[in-house]
């Protein structure tokens, strides 16, 4: 993968120019993260409040390199066989009843238990070949002709034994398959893990990952992001819905509005026609923004206070 | 540059940031790609190497701002020219700045050879600046560690500056009756003694960065071999933080996922025997699984008055171990039993600890009375799978001690541990009725020290584990 795209890559200014041709406004620290982890093929740990646009980033890297992304989702209770590989039982144990005759066959003129045994023996492992395997995400990643962006998402939510797992992925990208032994990847995968930190992450795992930490964009970057991700809003609005957020991310909340929340506020905005923002259509779409009915109550007394200070930032 | 580098490894280190040398090796691998251009960009790529945590990126980057920071004689120079002009050394360091444009005649002159000398009265900062770095790189700064090595260092940079030349130059120049010979003398002596508050400076710059660690594992060292008695309140978020460590450490290590079914491998065996019925036909598949029971832990924590300097303590240790196990059920008692589930789980520690205290803690313990409440509320509730742990120092006040019911307790229990802050010598003197209940524990022991508490918190979490 490096070789073939050391083009798009060759200093961090040119990342961040090319995220930016793909809607997806980042500052300098995500910039020269991606740059390093391409450059010396080290997995990212992404960390950051949920909806800062983690996952958004590997999405936006794939696009960017032109490779297929692959996903896969963490939660309680994941393992191996549902991120690695499992073996197709029903297929393996339709296949032994259908064979049963074929086995009869072939066994016919060998005398005594050894020499079956033998003739056996010189057939290959046909029940655990790759027929019988059902990839599972990781291992998908590993195949991939061209390489590609392997995106563990909200790692934190996996058990600790699928974290050790990992490990070997991460540090060779390879994985052992008893049954067939050790497979390397075609093309090393740039590997991004989300985390939103609900669970303390192993040392061991840290130690080869590259660390980045997205927070709430701050207001000029909050107001690029949008005017990529919303272009038809006018740039009064734009001024006065960023100044808003940014307003409410001050407040003691449940959950702090994310930029995605942000966009869709937006996006509602545009709908509604609104040209301008007043305390009774800021109400009304306030859960949009917020999400817990106690975060809408507090929310709801600084209402005026906010959206007066946003017209006045907007000029009005 | 990459001593400059291992230097900036170790102010990391040194702030508390654990840098394995896989980490400092990735870093300087990250560095050589992006190169030393742009401040931004090289600040970026090492915290995102040595950092493993939002914190810890933080800390990097204050580091990276402290350990990057080239304005040594700078500050001082310009504070010295503002407090009074008939300094000769801020008269010759703001003539130099001005490029030597209008050279005061006045101002006296040096000619010699000394090149300390020269660059003191030139004002040549930048100059200065680089011979104390390689000074203090030749004495091994990184290494100081504590605020009594500063005089030594300070000494030792300026004795390889060029100090002791200096002096002699500065004794040559005032012997001898030539006014201009003398002037300049004093000046140099001026110059000097600003040199010396600026590498002293320096030094204690480098202490605060290299020598936090040292101070710090000292002082917590110290405190986990304290008493906990003796321990001040001043040190109590100290100890909150080592608790809290402690309880992560341990959690990390005991709160693994004990439950699993109908996942993962077939079981061949099992499938197999399973089937015989259907005449061989893999009929119904069996899968391994695994369940193992997570521990269950009822905690009763004396807080009355004999126990008053440890129970905060206790407490403490109370609390974070409601983060380590899941299911654990924390009562406090002096006379009677009170459940602080609720308590804990809705104030964060201090606070719960205050509110504990003042609507349960202090009068006198009654060890019989709390036994009833137990019988009463959670004897039936205590199985082979509970362990119950009694934080306490037995002392009775002289009622009764109903040690019956800790020996029904103790037969239904799974494991009874006795936790007494008193040494074991103390035991039974007076009103402690520690010999009746004794024999009714699996385990007791004194506890008083943090170190004692996180050994027997391992042993029970062990223990509990295992099953």
């Amino acid at each position: 993968m490096k070789d073939l795209y050391q083009q798009t890559f060759s200093s961090v200014a040119e990342v961040q120019r090319h995220f930016e041709r793909h809607h997806y406004i980042c500052d300098e620290r995500i910039a020269t993260c991606v740059f390093i982890a391409h450059n010396l093929q080290k997995p990212v740990l992404v960390e950051g409040p949920a909806g800062v646009g983690k996952t958004e980033l590997a999405k936006t890297t794939a696009q960017l390199l032109d490779v297929p992304l692959v996903r896969l989702q963490c939660y309680e209770g994941l393992d191996e066989a549902k991120a690695l590989y499992e073996w197709k039982y029903a297929k393996q144990l339709l296949y032994t009843q259908l064979l049963k005759d074929k086995l009869g066959e072939l066994l016919e003129g060998t005398q005594g238990l050894r020499e079956s045994m033998a003739k056996i023996h010189a057939h290959e492992d046909l029940f655990y070949s790759e027929d019988f395997l059902e990839p599972r995400p990781l291992y998908r990643a590993l195949h991939e002709p061209r390489g590609c962006v392997l995106l563990i998402d909200e790692i934190d939510k996996s058990d600790q034994e699928f974290e050790a797992f990992l490990l070997e992925v991460l540090s060779d990208f390879q994985v052992s398959i008893p049954e067939l032994g050790t497979i390397v990847a075609r093309v090393k995968p740039l590997v991004f893990l989300t985390s939103n930190n609900s669970r303390e992450l192993g040392d061991a795992l840290k130690r080869r990952c590259l660390h980045l930490h997205i927070p709430y964009p701050d207001a000029a970057l909050e107001s690029r992001i949008l005017s990529h991700r919303v272009p038809e809003l006018s740039d009064r609005l734009r001024t006065e819905v960023v100044t808003f957020v940014q307003q409410l991310r001050e407040l003691d909340l449940k959950k702090v509005p994310s930029i995605s929340e942000t966009i869709d506020w937006a996006r509602t905005l545009l709908l509604l026609h609104a040209a301008d923002l007043d305390p009774g259509l800021v109400k009304m779409t306030l859960n949009i923004l917020l999400k817990f009915e106690t975060d809408i109550a507090a929310a709801g007394e600084h209402v005026r206070s906010f959206v007066d200070k946003a017209r006045q930032r907007a000029g009005g | 540059m990459q001593q400059t580098l291992e230097n900036f490894y170790k102010a990391v280190r040194a702030a508390g940031v654990a840098v394995a040398p896989a980490n400092s090796i990735e870093a300087s691998r990250a560095v050589a790609l992006v190169g030393y251009r742009e401040r931004g960009i090289l600040k970026h790529a090492l915290s995102m190497n040595l950092a493993k945590s939002h914190a810890d990126q933080l800390l990097v980057e204050e580091c990276f701002e402290q350990f990057f920071r080239f304005d040594a004689f700078k500050d001082s120079a310009r504070d010295s020219t503002a407090q009074g002009g008939d300094d000769p050394t801020a008269n010759a360091a703001a003539n130099a700045e001005a490029g030597g444009k209008e050279k005061s005649t006045a101002a006296p002159r040096y000619e010699g050879e000394l090149p300390l000398a020269k660059m003191l009265m030139a004002g040549d900062r930048t100059a200065l600046a680089v011979a104390m770095q390689q000074a203090a790189r030749d004495a091994g700064l990184t290494d100081i560690w504590f605020f009594t090595q500063k005089s030594l260092y300070t000494q030792q940079i300026l004795q390889r500056m060029g100090l002791r030349e200096l002096q002699d130059e500065i004794r040559a120049l005032g012997e001898g009756s030539c006014p201009t010979r003398i002037a300049t003398a004093g000046a140099l002596r001026t110059a000097k003694d600003w040199l010396y508050e600026e590498v002293r400076d320096f030094v204690e710059r480098q202490l605060g960065m290299f020598g936090k660690t040292a101070v710090q594992s000292l002082r917590e060292r110290h405190l986990q071999k304290t008493r906990l008695s003796n321990i001040d309140l001043r040190d109590f978020r100290t100890m909150h933080e080592l608790v809290r460590k402690m309880a992560r450490r341990l959690s990390a290590l005991y709160s693994r996922k004990r439950k699993r079914a109908n996942r993962g491998q077939l079981d061949f065996a099992r499938t197999l025997r399973g089937n015989v019925a259907h005449d061989g036909v893999l009929f119904e598949t069996h899968w391994k699984t695994r369940f193992v029971d997570k521990p269950r832990v009822l905690v009763l924590c004396d807080v009355s008055g004999s126990v008053q300097a440890y129970s905060r303590f206790l407490l403490l240790f109370l609390h974070s171990l409601n983060d380590v196990l899941k299911r654990i059920d924390s009562y406090v008692f002096t006379g009677s039993l009170a459940s602080v589930n609720d308590i804990f789980d809705s104030y964060p520690v201090a606070e719960a600890i205050d509110k504990i205290m003042a609507e349960h803690g202090f009068g006198g313990s009654d060890y019989g009375g709390m036994l009833l409440d137990l019988e009463r509320e959670c004897l039936r509730g205590i199985d082979h799978r509970t362990t119950v742990l009694i934080l306490g120092d037995a002392r009775n006040n002289n009622l009764d001690a109903r040690s019956d019911i800790l020996q029904q307790v103790h037969q239904r229990a799974k494991r009874v541990i006795w936790l007494n802050p008193e040494p074991e010598s103390f035991w039974n003197t007076g009103d402690s009725v520690m010999r009746n209940y004794r024999p009714y524990c699996h385990l007791a022991k004194t506890c008083n020290t943090l170190d004692h508490l996180e050994r027997l918190l391992d042993d029970l979490l062990r223990a509990a584990t295992a099953s």
